[in-house]
């Protein structure tokens, strides 16, 4: 939108020293000049002298001065500001007086109009001109803006229809824009503006006729004034022009949407009008200007998309079956990131090692995204590994964190890893991660493997540590998104997972672990949670 | 593609986002982080270490008195700018209160970093 500008701005011939100069310009039969009183009015009354395009003196007729100024022999209105339309269809700032007489009157006062007429047209005309540019520029820059900051396809395609259909001052608009579903299938979707849906909804997708195939090829724009009269139209079975019912189209003008990174055509806008030479030039310009932004946007956010989608699916495709395991109730979760559509590197497993033991993991990779899920995925499998071969936790971690150490990029993990012995025991060993919970039987909860050892792929030494895991006992284990936040750090996100966990419920149901994370975090967790709650029901394996 | 230097959304837009600032003091480089510094902010620190490193300085300073949340992001930042310039350059870190203290102890990073309650301890320590 381009901002009212005031009167002085464009004040041609509204200054003061002209209205008094027009005003003595106003003389009797005799020659002597008569009383002139000015009037300023209001937009209402000016409407009704219906202003001439770059004209800043009006003369009224002798029907429009007894229709505005009933008694008044003569006038002249003096506008101030250009009178001409803002880029965005609105009239520009119009202020005008007018100079009045109630005496008989000669000539004088028309000559003298016609002078300053000559004299400021053409300069009023430019002005009028680079206004118009200025406001397209600035509409342009805004739409491009908005667009590109974009990464809902959905509000991308509607906002640029919608501004590209005022823009060009077109009847209506049309974006067709091509998709590609998570079967590699490519479709099309459509969005108006201007025209309800229903005023196209019964017709099929525009097909590469000779009128649309420039635009869905990008063999480059289609500007036509009156496209009924082109060789091309009306030449295609089966609707020998436009489809029965459709809306009359004669201008028209058509653009693609051309992806700067892959050259490949993302989709086409369309405009019409029913009324001939309705697009110039500049209508054109502006349009390929809308679209090349549009092509920046959809880019944009079907790149995101894509890495959101890949990422998502990834790191669900990474999550383990949880095992049933004689003697023990899992609930095991994973949830992403509440808000913000990153999947960080959280992960759990459960594994039932060779030696009739379980294990259970749970691990935090540092950062969001696809190299957190792939380094996620690895770790994953590293450990599964070298706990596979009956490893105990200090030798599994310690070879873990030597393996990361060969990556080419540092990597951070924090990981705590226990073993449930047959023999009412855990083994377990913590790298960096946030101490796990053991609640006995009869109530009291331990924290275990606080602060032992550095995380993985910083650390080389990870000590063990031994607890009892009787029948009845609980073992909690969870990650770094379930207690700290920025609103909330580590010591007292601890303290209020003491708390929440004393109070659930035992044992615990997937619903009441969902309920947890709810409660500790409010239900806006800005990182993933994970977590492994293990119930000992009592009889062994 | 340029990085933005601040690229979270959501329920904490509202708080001021955290800062990286150098400064180049007669003993060295200080390096001052201010907020929270997780993975919105990680990235820049990274960057500013690096250009750090390119000064030579006779001592790096990593000061971490204003920072409000240290995420795990974070610290893997300070254990990469201890071990890619720890050989020649000594690496030293201001971190003082839990909300810095907790996250490095509970990590064991206060066995590997140097850590002093503050920049000027920091900066005179031998």
């Amino acid at each position: 939108m381009i901002e009212e500008r005031n009167g002085a701005d464009g004040a041609i011939p509204g200054s003061d020293a002209l209205l008094a100069a027009l005003a003595s310009a106003f003389t009797g039969p005799d020659g002597r000049p008569v009383p002139v009183e000015r009037l300023v009015l209001t937009a209402g009354q000016l409407a009704g002298l219906r202003p001439v395009d770059g004209a800043g003196v009006l003369v009224p007729d002798a029907a429009q001065l007894a229709a505005l100024l009933p008694g008044a022999t003569a006038a002249l209105v003096v506008l101030d500001g250009d009178g001409t339309e803002n880029g965005d269809g609105s009239n520009g700032t119009q202020d005008a007086v007018a100079l009045v007489t109630h005496a008989a009157v000669g000539r004088s006062h028309l000559l003298a109009a016609e002078a300053v007429a000559a004299a400021t047209g053409g300069l009023r005309r430019a002005m009028g001109a680079l206004r118009t540019e200025a406001a397209v520029i600035d509409a342009l820059h805004s739409v491009g803006r908005r667009l590109t900051a974009q990464l809902d396809i959905g509000r991308i395609v509607q906002e640029a229809t919608d501004a590209a259909t005022t823009a060009v001052g077109a009847a209506f608009g049309a974006f067709f824009y091509n998709l590609v579903n998570q079967f590699g299938e490519s479709y099309t979707l459509y969005t108006l503006s201007g025209v309800p849906r229903e005023a196209f909804s019964r017709f099929p997708m525009p097909r590469n006729t000779e009128v649309f195939a420039p635009t869905f090829d990008g063999k480059g724009t289609v500007r036509s004034d009156d496209i009924t009269a082109d060789p091309r139209f009306g030449r295609n079975a089966p609707y020998h022009g436009m489809p029965e019912g459709h809306l009359p189209v004669r201008s028209y003008l058509a653009v693609s949407v051309i992806s700067p990174t892959s050259g490949e055509v993302l989709g086409g806008f369309f405009f019409g009008h029913p009324e001939p030479a309705r697009f110039t030039g500049r209508h054109e310009y502006v349009a390929e200007g809308i679209a090349g932004y549009s092509a920046i946007a959809l880019d944009n956010a079907r790149m995101f998309e894509r890495e959101r989608d890949f990422t998502r699916e990834l790191s669900r495709s990474m999550l383990p079956e949880t095992p049933t395991v004689p003697g023990l109730e899992l609930v095991t979760r994973y949830l992403p990131a509440a808000t913000g559509p990153k999947i960080g590197g959280d992960w759990f497993d459960v594994i039932r090692l060779p030696s009739g033991a379980t294990a259970f993991v749970i691990g935090d990779v540092v950062g969001h995204g696809v190299t957190a899920a792939t380094v996620m995925g690895q770790v994953r499998t590293a450990i599964r590994s070298y706990a596979l071969l009956g490893l105990p936790p200090s030798e599994v971690l310690r070879h873990v964190s030597a393996l990361l150490d060969s990556f080419t990029d540092s990597t951070f993990v924090t990981c705590f890893y226990a073993v449930q012995t047959p023999d009412d025991g855990l083994v377990y060993a913590n790298a960096g991660h946030l101490p796990a919970l053991l609640l006995r039987a009869d109530g009291p909860i331990e924290q275990l493997g606080e602060a032992l050892a550095q995380p993985l792929g910083v650390g080389s030494v990870f000590p063990e540590r031994t607890a009892e895991f009787r029948r009845g006992d609980d073992l909690f284990l969870y990650t770094d998104g379930l207690v700290e936040s920025r609103s909330r750090d580590v010591t007292e996100g601890l303290e209020w997972l003491l708390e929440a966990v004393a109070a659930l419920p035992r044992p615990v149901t997937v619903e009441s672990c969902d309920g947890l994370v709810a409660q500790l975090t409010g239900g806006t967790h800005d990182d993933d949670v994970a977590l492994i709650y293990v119930h000992r029901t009592g009889e062994p394996g | 593609m340029t990085e933005p230097e601040r690229v979270a959304a959501g329920p904490f837009d509202d708080e001021p986002a955290g800062s990286v600032r150098l400064d180049q003091v007669p003993e060295g480089v200080v390096l001052a982080v201010a907020g929270a510094l997780d993975l919105s902010l990680a990235p820049k620190v990274q960057r500013t270490v690096e250009r750090a490193a390119r000064l030579r300085p006779a001592l790096l300073v990593i000061d971490l008195t204003e920072v409000t949340f240290l995420a795990s992001a974070g610290m893997a930042e300070l254990v990469r700018a201890n071990r890619q310039l720890g050989g020649q350059v000594p690496v030293r870190v201001v971190a003082t209160g839990r909300l810095v203290l907790r996250p490095l102890e509970l990590t064991r990073l206060t066995d590997e970093l140097t850590i002093h309650p503050t920049l000027a301890d920091a900066l005179a320590a031998g």
